[in-house]
């Protein structure tokens, strides 16, 4: 029997279009929502201003060898800021501490107003607080970052919100609608409904292959689907 | 000018336009998103432990001790088993010995004996680079770049100015990356995803699947199913017919 090419491979097209075709349509619209709106700006850079570190003088602080004492397998002293005191911030393997760089005194965990405050003054705009939390469980939103985080939302039409720190006092994520569409369009895009985050997962796989061959099938379409004027020579 | 008039033939011909002049760019997104479903994710970002040891206080000198005053940034932290501190200062980073008070050089043999340590190859070559390449692009500055003699290809990427370890690149990120860079259009860095040409070819294409989508419904019939469902004898359709 001879293939009547084709038909075959239109068939093919359609078929494969009818299985892969909704996916197809999400993954060009997700896709276009990821190009045309900029990263930074989903990464929330226009939310906060920078953190001026301003310039420490070492003959005004204690030596960061002392406060070593406190934390014996700390593995990093680094100067820092805590709401313009300077401090040593200690890391060990269990976690974050601060320490008064004047006095050597170390910070406890950094309370609701205090939260409140760093935000405010991070913040590139001049909305009020709307909540201020601290949080035991993971928000969908920070993508199983551990708690407990300080929460702060602000009242606005995209709902900035801050994690902060209970520790070193540091911004650790910021969210908004923009990120939170961006984050269920990716989600669509991969098709890991259920972490967002694993771009092996075999619905994936199977179903980019798919797409493949829909894709050849429709570009061989193409040789078909121009039809060249006959030459009129041969037959005049 | 003539009226469009939406029929199914407009939408046909909607499809195979688009379709000829940004076909190509359709199968390099399903190739290239098929190629980063299919290489392991693991093996793209896998990168050597860095033990963080804890740092010895003993014959610790203080930073006045050494001569350090009014600085931008101090980091203190062990490397190569010795109290190192990391001092920031008008903008660029040097680092000195918190044993000795002496500044510690970054030369060829401290980034090898550094990179012997993270993995366990032997070197092939080792260079100073003036600017990051394409696989260490999320960096910036100066920075020696070791290559190991191992089955990953790797290469490791150390900042020229502490020597501390940035990055390690293997053949499984490369390949991940070359697909990346089809995927994202962007052929000269690699990186923006948010670029013209990307976001008018991506706008065009939503005409190639949205077209696509519709046709579905213009393209089968009844006939096309038959297969699936199960052949019935004719009585048993006017009996439930009948029935409801």
């Amino acid at each position: 029997m001879k293939i009547r090419w084709p038909l075959f491979v239109r068939r093919l097209h359609k078929w494969l279009a009818l299985v892969i075709g909704l996916q197809v349509v999400l993954w060009t619209a997700t896709g276009f929502y990821m190009v045309v709106i900029h990263i930074d700006r989903i990464h929330g850079d226009h939310l906060v201003r920078p953190v001026e570190r301003p310039a420490v003088d070492m003959a005004s602080l204690v030596a960061p060898g002392t406060v070593l004492a406190a934390v014996p397998d700390a593995s990093e002293v680094r100067s820092s800021s805590l709401l313009n005191r300077p401090v040593w911030r200690v890391t060990s393997p269990g976690g974050v501490a601060l320490f008064d760089a004047g006095t050597g005194e170390r910070l406890g965990l950094i309370g609701a107003d205090q939260a409140e405050t760093i935000a405010r003054n991070i913040y590139t705009s001049d909305e009020e607080v709307a909540s201020v939390s601290l949080l035991q469980e993971a928000p969908m939103e920070m993508q199983g970052r551990k708690p407990p985080y300080w929460q702060v939302t602000f009242d606005r039409w995209d709902s900035p919100t801050f994690y902060i720190s209970p520790e070193s006092g540091e911004l650790i994520s910021r969210r908004h609608s923009l990120w939170r569409i961006f984050d269920f369009a990716w989600m669509l895009h991969i098709m890991d409904y259920d972490d967002r985050s694993d771009v092996n997962n075999l619905l994936l796989r199977t179903s980019t292959w798919l797409s493949v061959a829909m894709a050849l099938s429709g570009a061989w379409l193409l040789v078909w689907a121009f039809p060249r004027r006959r030459k009129k020579k041969k037959t005049a | 000018m003539k009226r469009i008039r939406f029929t199914p033939l407009f939408f046909r011909r909607v499809h195979k336009w688009v379709g000829l002049v940004l076909g190509i760019q359709f199968i390099l997104w399903s190739v290239s998103g098929a190629m980063m479903a299919f290489i392991d994710m693991k093996d793209v970002r896998d990168q050597p432990m860095i033990a963080a040891d804890p740092v010895s206080v003993p014959g610790l000198l203080a930073p006045t001790d050494i001569g350090i005053g009014k600085v931008e940034s101090l980091k203190l932290s062990m490397a190569d088993g010795r109290p190192i501190y990391e001092i920031g200062e008008s903008g660029s980073v040097r680092i000195v010995d918190g044993l000795t008070g002496d500044p510690v050089v970054v030369d060829e043999a401290l980034v090898r004996q550094r990179a012997a340590v993270i993995v366990d190859a032997p070197i092939r070559s080792i260079s100073l680079m003036n600017k990051p390449n394409l696989e260490a692009r999320e960096f910036a500055g100066p920075m020696w770049r070791v290559d190991f003699d191992d089955a990953e290809g790797t290469s490791a990427y150390f900042a020229a100015d502490t020597g501390r370890f940035l990055v390690a690149r293997g053949d499984d990120w490369r390949l991940w990356d070359f697909f990346w860079m089809l995927h994202n259009m962007d052929y000269a860095d690699r990186t923006s995803f948010n670029h013209p040409l990307i976001i008018v070819v991506g706008f065009g294409v939503l005409f190639l699947s949205g077209t696509g989508f519709y046709l579905l419904f213009k393209s089968f019939n009844r006939r096309d199913f038959r297969w699936l469902v199960r052949r019935k004898p004719s009585f048993d359709k006017t009996a439930t017919a009948q029935r409801t």
